[in-house]
């Protein structure tokens, strides 16, 4: 596991991944490296708990369109909580919302996903 | 369907826009440094895909910059490293002095961060490098790529408007620093000063000025300087024509009464000023004098504010130098008082000559003198010098009257203290002087020289205790002034005359006694002197005997002088208490005769006071009338409605040296008011029919 990525637990079969510092290319490999080996497993269904995650870039973000392309393959899911405000801005101006969810908190996500 | 999720460029130019304004929007919003030098190399970053960055900044008045901010990037490989303004990677961006793709190989410290490529665009004040920021490998999907153009273009705008947002910060610690420097000069200083805005609102105070407001700061602050010196006409007015006429203004010895506080201060009100000129406000500073040690400020160079007018009027006066004219000069002395000292503690010496001196100053200034040495405990002050006037020696003349006059009054308080008095001569003379700033530059001191100035000297020399002597010139001047008088006396033969000068005394009501004033006096110091447990012989007690024996005196129809003399022998009746009890009606006779005396009160008159008092020794012994009115007065309370309450402070009072039970006491009472009997007429019929009230009353208690 990279530095990026702090922790990986499962909740109610979703996969939750929580993430600590720079969402660019090499913090969005790492992240679409998880996913991938989860979806080989079986899971699905995936959070980001990006409390730790301050700055973005449209590597970053490019990567996590990867990522969601990859599941659609599965009918899987993608999900994010805990975005600071410019992270959240950038999501929306590049589209990400349009194919995943920001939510507020685990519970939410847990719950709305 | 995978296009739909492609990046495309409209979308990122939009975010480059955005960021752009979210860079604009907050970096004004920062008030540190480091906060703002991060959030620009962050934001930087992610705009321009940069994988790290770092900034480096000035540091103060150095040549040496220094990492201000870095990210994602270990900056321990930069340690030791010095990046100096004058050489390499710093040198080459001033040279540059705009953004640019860096060559990573050409610079040895950018190569140890193992990066490819570097853009870096400089923070600037004005044309001056203050900083730079580094950011490092432009990210891809495909891995590091070069910085392209328009990365350069957008990391130089994020540059502009961050250098903008850093000169303001320092800006706003410079002002800040300022403020701070000013704020530690104001509050450091001892002379009040507090500033006014346009609405006349006290803006700024500093602590000195707040205690003379006798209110803490934050009480202060906001307040109209209406209300704050709502009982200060002359500093309101003051400002409100600084305020209305943008000019300077000074007085002197302003009494402020500021939160039940009294405090003597000078002032001087400026119109505050922008840099266009224009008045913003007021500045008002405020010398507090009433800390200032009476003897030292006594023994400093006193100045009319005429002759500081002058002088900083006229530039050339300041200088050394001196002309020829007339003045005249006033000489005092105080008659004896070396060997007066000799009977005196120190602390009694100086406060002494403090409170002299100040009454005495007090008078010169009133008549516009300028005192200009004060030689031991003797007086030299100019009249006439540097500007004369018509009325410079009478005005001499009049200050020499009421200094004695108001010595007389200084005396007789002194006397009814138990105090030695003071008495002084005094000469003037008039005539050419030459008049100038005499003295070395550090010390120069306005003064008047010449044998005139020699000759009052030597007339106050001859003055005897409470003369005022004056040459001949100094009468033909004032000699129009009928209500001045003066007596020939017999020429004198002064060192450096060859002939006698010709001299006179002025006359003035010189022995008075003024039978309200030494009532005053008396009273003043009963309430200072007479023992504090004491709860019947106090100064009400004493208040009340004078009261009685005026009443008294009416009915009885005694004539003005009688009742005036045995209202004196009332005040003075319980006097001897202060220093002792069994005996005290011989200690305050002899105490009168003593200050009677003293006090130019008729010798013939003297044993008729000190008789009314020893008359009220119990059993009172009265053997004419005026002893009679006061030994009624002095027990008229026993035939009073308040006679009770009197008599629980007189218990009180008698069990402070005594114990005695209740029973003891209505004993007593019985046996003093069944063997009383008022001398009076008067007293008979106004206050038997109480008085055998009081008895029956007391007789019930007793059972009897």
């Amino acid at each position: 596991m990279s530095d990026f990525i702090t922790s990986v637990k499962e909740n109610n079969s979703i996969v939750i991944i929580e993430t600590n510092g720079y969402l660019n290319n090499i913090g969005g490999e790492a992240v679409s490296a998880v996913v991938y080996e989860k979806i080989a497993q079986g899971q699905s269904k995936f959070l980001i708990n990006m409390a730790g995650t301050k700055i973005v870039n449209s590597i970053g973000v490019s990567i996590l369109i990867e990522v969601i392309e990859k599941l659609q393959e599965v009918n899987g899911k993608l999900g994010y909580y805990n975005l600071a405000p410019i992270v959240s801005k950038t999501f929306n101006i590049m589209g990400l919302t349009k194919y995943s969810t920001i939510f507020e908190t685990e519970e939410a996500a847990v719950n709305g996903l | 369907m995978a296009s739909e999720f492609n990046i495309n460029d409209l979308q990122l130019k939009y975010l480059e826009l955005e960021t752009l304004l979210d860079i604009t929007n907050e970096l004004n919003s920062f008030d540190q440094v480091p906060d703002l030098l991060h959030e620009i190399l962050v934001k930087s970053c992610a705009v321009l895909n940069a994988s790290s960055g770092l900034i480096l900044i000035e540091e103060n008045n150095s040549d040496i910059f220094e990492i201000g901010a870095h990210f994602n990037i270990d900056i321990s490989v930069f340690k030791g490293l010095i990046f100096n303004k004058r050489k390499g990677l710093i040198h080459d961006s001033t040279q540059i002095g705009k953004a640019s793709t860096l060559n990573i190989e050409k610079h040895s410290f950018l190569s140890k961060t193992h990066c490819k490529y570097a853009l870096m665009a400089p923070l600037s004040e004005k044309k001056n490098l203050v900083g730079l920021i580094i950011l490092f490998d432009k990210e891809s999907r495909s891995g590091i790529s070069p910085f392209q153009d328009a990365d350069t273009n957008m990391l130089s705008a994020i540059a502009s408007q961050a250098s903008v947002a850093y000169n303001n910060i320092k800006l706003l610690e410079n002002i800040k620093e300022a403020k701070t420097f000013n704020d530690n000069v104001m509050q450091s200083i001892v002379t009040g000063v507090f500033t006014t805005n346009l609405m006349g609102e006290i803006n700024h105070i500093n602590r000195a000025a707040a205690t003379i407001i006798n209110l803490e700061k934050e009480q202060i602050l906001g307040n109209h300087y209406e209300y704050i010196f709502q009982f200060n006409n002359s500093i309101t007015q003051m400002i409100s024509k600084c305020e209305n006429d943008s000019v300077s203004l000074s007085e002197s010895q302003i009494v402020l009464h500021c939160n039940d506080k009294l405090t003597t201060v000078n002032i001087s009100v400026s119109p505050l000023l922008n840099d266009m000129n224009e008045s913003i406000g007021s500045v008002v500073a405020m010398e507090d004098l009433s800390n200032i040690d009476k003897l030292k400020s006594t023994f400093k160079k006193y100045v009319s504010k005429q002759i500081v007018d002058q002088l900083l009027e006229n530039e050339e006066m300041q200088n050394l130098g001196g002309q020829e004219q007339d003045a005249t000069i006033l000489f005092s002395d105080i008659r004896g008082f070396t060997s007066m000292s000799e009977t005196m503690t120190p602390n009694e010496v100086v406060d002494t000559l403090n409170e002299y001196f100040n009454l005495m100053i007090e008078i010169i200034f009133k008549y516009n003198g300028t005192l200009d040495k004060i030689i031991g405990d003797a007086l030299m002050v100019i009249y006439g010098a540097p500007k004369s006037t018509k009325k410079d020696t009478e005005n001499a003349v009049l200050t020499a009257i009421e200094m004695q006059e108001k010595l007389i009054e200084f005396n007789q308080r002194r006397i009814i203290n138990s105090l030695l008095p003071i008495t002084i001569g005094i000469g003037i003379n008039r005539g050419k002087v030459i008049s100038g700033n005499i003295g070395s530059r550090q010390q120069m001191n306005f003064t008047v020289i010449g044998d005139s100035v020699n000759l009052a000297s030597r007339l106050c020399s001859a003055a005897k205790a409470g003369e005022i002597i004056v040459s001949e010139t100094v009468w033909v001047n004032i000699k129009s002034n009928k209500l001045l008088k003066s007596q020939k006396l017999i020429p004198i033969k002064v060192k450096g005359k060859s002939l006698p000068i010709k001299i006179r005394e002025i006359t003035y009501a010189k022995s008075f006694f003024n039978y309200g004033v030494v009532y005053g006096m008396i009273e003043e110091f009963l309430i200072q002197r007479l023992p504090k447990e004491y709860t019947y012989h106090t100064i009400h007690h004493i208040r009340d005997v004078v009261k009685q024996s005026e009443r008294i005196a009416k009915k009885e129809k005694l004539s003005l002088e009688d009742t005036a003399d045995l209202k004196l022998a009332a005040w003075l009746h319980d006097v001897g208490y202060i220093w002792e009890l069994n005996h005290h009606e011989v200690r305050g006779a002899a105490y009168a005769k003593s200050i009677l005396s003293a006090l130019n009160f008729p010798t013939s008159k003297i044993k008729r006071i000190t008789d009314m008092i020893l008359a009220t020794k119990i059993p009172q012994s009265p053997k004419n009338i005026l002893e009679q009115v006061l030994c009624d007065a002095d027990l008229d309370y026993l035939g009073r409605k308040d006679y009770h309450a009197i008599s629980l402070l007189l218990l009180k009072e008698f069990r402070l040296n005594k114990e005695i039970s209740d029973l003891e006491w209505l004993k007593l009472q019985d046996s003093f008011l069944s063997k009383h009997s008022y001398f009076t007429k008067t007293s008979h019929s106004t206050r038997n029919k109480c008085k055998a009230h009081v008895l029956e009353s007391i007789r019930q208690s007793l059972n009897i």
